[in-house]
C-alpha cells in the first residue's frame, strides 16, 4: 500500500468497502454443491470415464502412419 | 493524523472485517464436504503428439474452441497454428517483436493475438488470403502477460503495469481499465458466462472483476508469492491458482475464501501453468522443475505426474 498515492489509496479503501458487502454463502452450502456438480460432470470427463476415451481423436486409427 | 495515514488504517480495518466475515462463513471444510466421494483414480498420461517446429522457447499456447486447432507462441518470433489431430502446421505468423509471452485464439477461430515485452497486444486475422495484422493495441505501460478474446470485437489483457484492460477491437482503444492490483498481473481467466474474469498477480492476490462495471468484486489471498496461473472452474463457482510459492489453491467464490491447498513437502518449484479436466475433478499443474503434477481437486492428493524433459507450459484436454 505504500506505493499508492492519495487517489489510489482512496479508491483502494472504497473498493474494500464494496468487497466487504459481498454476500458470502456458508461453506456448508457452497462446498457440497460444488462437490455434487463435479461428481455429476465426471461422467462426461474423458479422463475419468473410460467409455468416452474410446472416441479419442488423438489415437492412431491405423497401424501405419504416412510420414 | 495525516489523510494518508487515516486511509491506511481504514484499509487495514476493512481487511480485518473481511477476514472475520470469511471466518463466519467457514462452517465446514472441503475434507468434510468431499468425505463421501471416492478418491480419483491414478491418471496415466500418454504422449499422443509431439509438435515440432519452433526454434526457441515456447512461452504460451491456447486451444481453439473446436478442440482441434491450437496456437503456440515462441521467442523464435513466430506464432504457429497447429492441427493437433494431424500434427500439421496450418499457419505461421511472423511477429514484429520476438519477446512474446502470451497468445490467444478467438472463440470464432478467425483471429489470434499475441503480446509480450513490447507492451502491446497484436491481433491477426487468420481468414484473409494472407494473414493480416488487424490491430496493435498499445496503451499498457508494462509487458503483456496474458490475453483472452471475448469475441471478435473484444479482448481482455493483463499486464506487468499492474492493470488489466478490456479493449474494443474496432477502435483499438481500451474500453475499461481494471485497477486494484499492486503487483504485475501475470494471468487471467474468463468466467464461462463471460461476465467476469479473475486475475492473478505478483502481489500474491487473485481478484474477481465484473467486466461491465470494471469493479473488483472479490480479492482472494493466501498465496505467499506471485500467482503465475489461474483458471475458473467449469462450474464458475470456484477458481484454481498456481503460484511461485509451489502450491495451487482452490478458492470458493460463493464463500469468498480459500478452501483447499494442493501442496507436497517434496515440491519446491513454483507453479508456472495449470488447467482443469472437463469436470474440474483433475488439476494439471506445470512446475518450474519441468514436471507436471495431476491433483484430485476434491481430495487434495496427487494422482499422477508427467516427467518431461521440456518445461510444461499450458495444456488442456478435450
Amino acid at each position: 500500500m505504500d506505493e499508492l498515492d492519495e487517489t489510489q489509496l482512496k479508491n483502494h479503501v472504497d473498493s474494500l468497502k464494496q468487497q466487504l458487502q459481498y454476500n458470502r454463502d456458508k461453506t456448508s452450502v457452497s462446498l457440497p454443491e460444488l462437490t455434487k456438480w463435479i461428481e455429476e460432470k465426471m461422467n462426461e470427463d474423458p479422463f475419468l470415464n473410460p467409455d468416452i476415451l474410446k472416441d479419442n481423436p488423438w489415437v492412431e486409427s491405423s497401424k501405419c502412419v504416412i510420414i | 493524523m495525516g489523510e494518508m495515514e487515516q486511509m491506511k488504517k481504514e484499509a487495514e480495518a476493512l481487511k480485518t472485517q473481511i477476514e472475520a466475515a470469511r471466518k463466519a462463513a467457514h462452517d465446514t471444510d472441503m475434507a468434510s464436504a468431499a468425505s463421501g466421494v471416492a478418491p480419483a483414480p491414478r491418471v496415466q498420461l500418454k504422449t499422443r503428439r509431439t509438435l515440432k517446429g519452433h526454434l526457441a522457447k515456447i512461452y504460451a499456447m491456447h486451444w481453439c474452441t473446436d478442440n482441434r486447432l491450437m496456437v503456440s507462441a515462441s521467442q523464435d518470433g513466430k506464432l504457429l497454428i497447429w492441427d493437433s489431430h494431424t500434427g500439421n502446421k496450418v499457419n505461421a505468423v511472423p511477429l514484429k517483436s520476438s519477446w512474446v509471452m502470451t497468445c490467444a485464439y478467438a472463440p470464432s477461430g478467425n483471429l489470434v493475438a499475441s503480446g509480450g515485452l513490447d507492451n502491446m497486444c497484436t491481433v491477426y486475422n487468420l481468414k484473409t488470403p494472407v494473414i493480416k495484422t488487424v490491430k496493435e493495441l498499445d496503451a499498457h505501460t508494462g509487458y503483456l502477460s496474458c490475453a483472452r478474446f471475448l469475441s471478435d470485437t473484444e479482448i481482455l489483457t493483463s499486464s506487468g503495469d499492474t492493470t488489466c484492460a478490456l479493449w474494443d477491437l474496432e477502435t483499438g482503444k481500451q474500453k475499461t481499465v481494471f485497477l486494484n492490483h499492486v503487483g504485475d498481473c501475470m494471468c487471467l481467466s474468463l468466467s464461462p458466462d463471460m461476465n467476469s474474469f479473475v486475475s492473478g498477480a505478483c502481489d500474491s492476490l487473485a481478484k474477481l472483476w465484473d467486466i461491465r462495471d470494471g469493479q473488483c468484486k472479490q480479492t482472494f489471498q493466501g498465496h505467499t508469492s506471485d500467482i503465475n496461473a489461474i483458471s475458473f472452474y467449469p462450474s464458475a463457482n470456484a477458481i484454481i491458482t498456481g503460484s511461485d510459492d509451489c502450491t495451487c489453491k482452490m478458492y470458493d467464490i460463493r464463500a469468498d475464501q480459500e478452501v483447499i491447498c494442493y501442496q507436497d513437502a517434496a515440491l519446491n518449484s513454483g507453479v508456472t501453468s495449470l488447467d482443469l479436466s472437463a469436470s474440474g475433478r483433475l488439476i494439471f499443474a506445470g512446475y518450474d522443475d519441468f514436471n507436471c503434477n495431476i491433483w484430485d481437486s476434491l481430495k487434495g492428493e496427487k494422482v499422477g505426474e508427467l516427467k518431461e524433459k521440456k518445461k510444461s507450459l499450458s495444456w488442456r484436454e478435450c
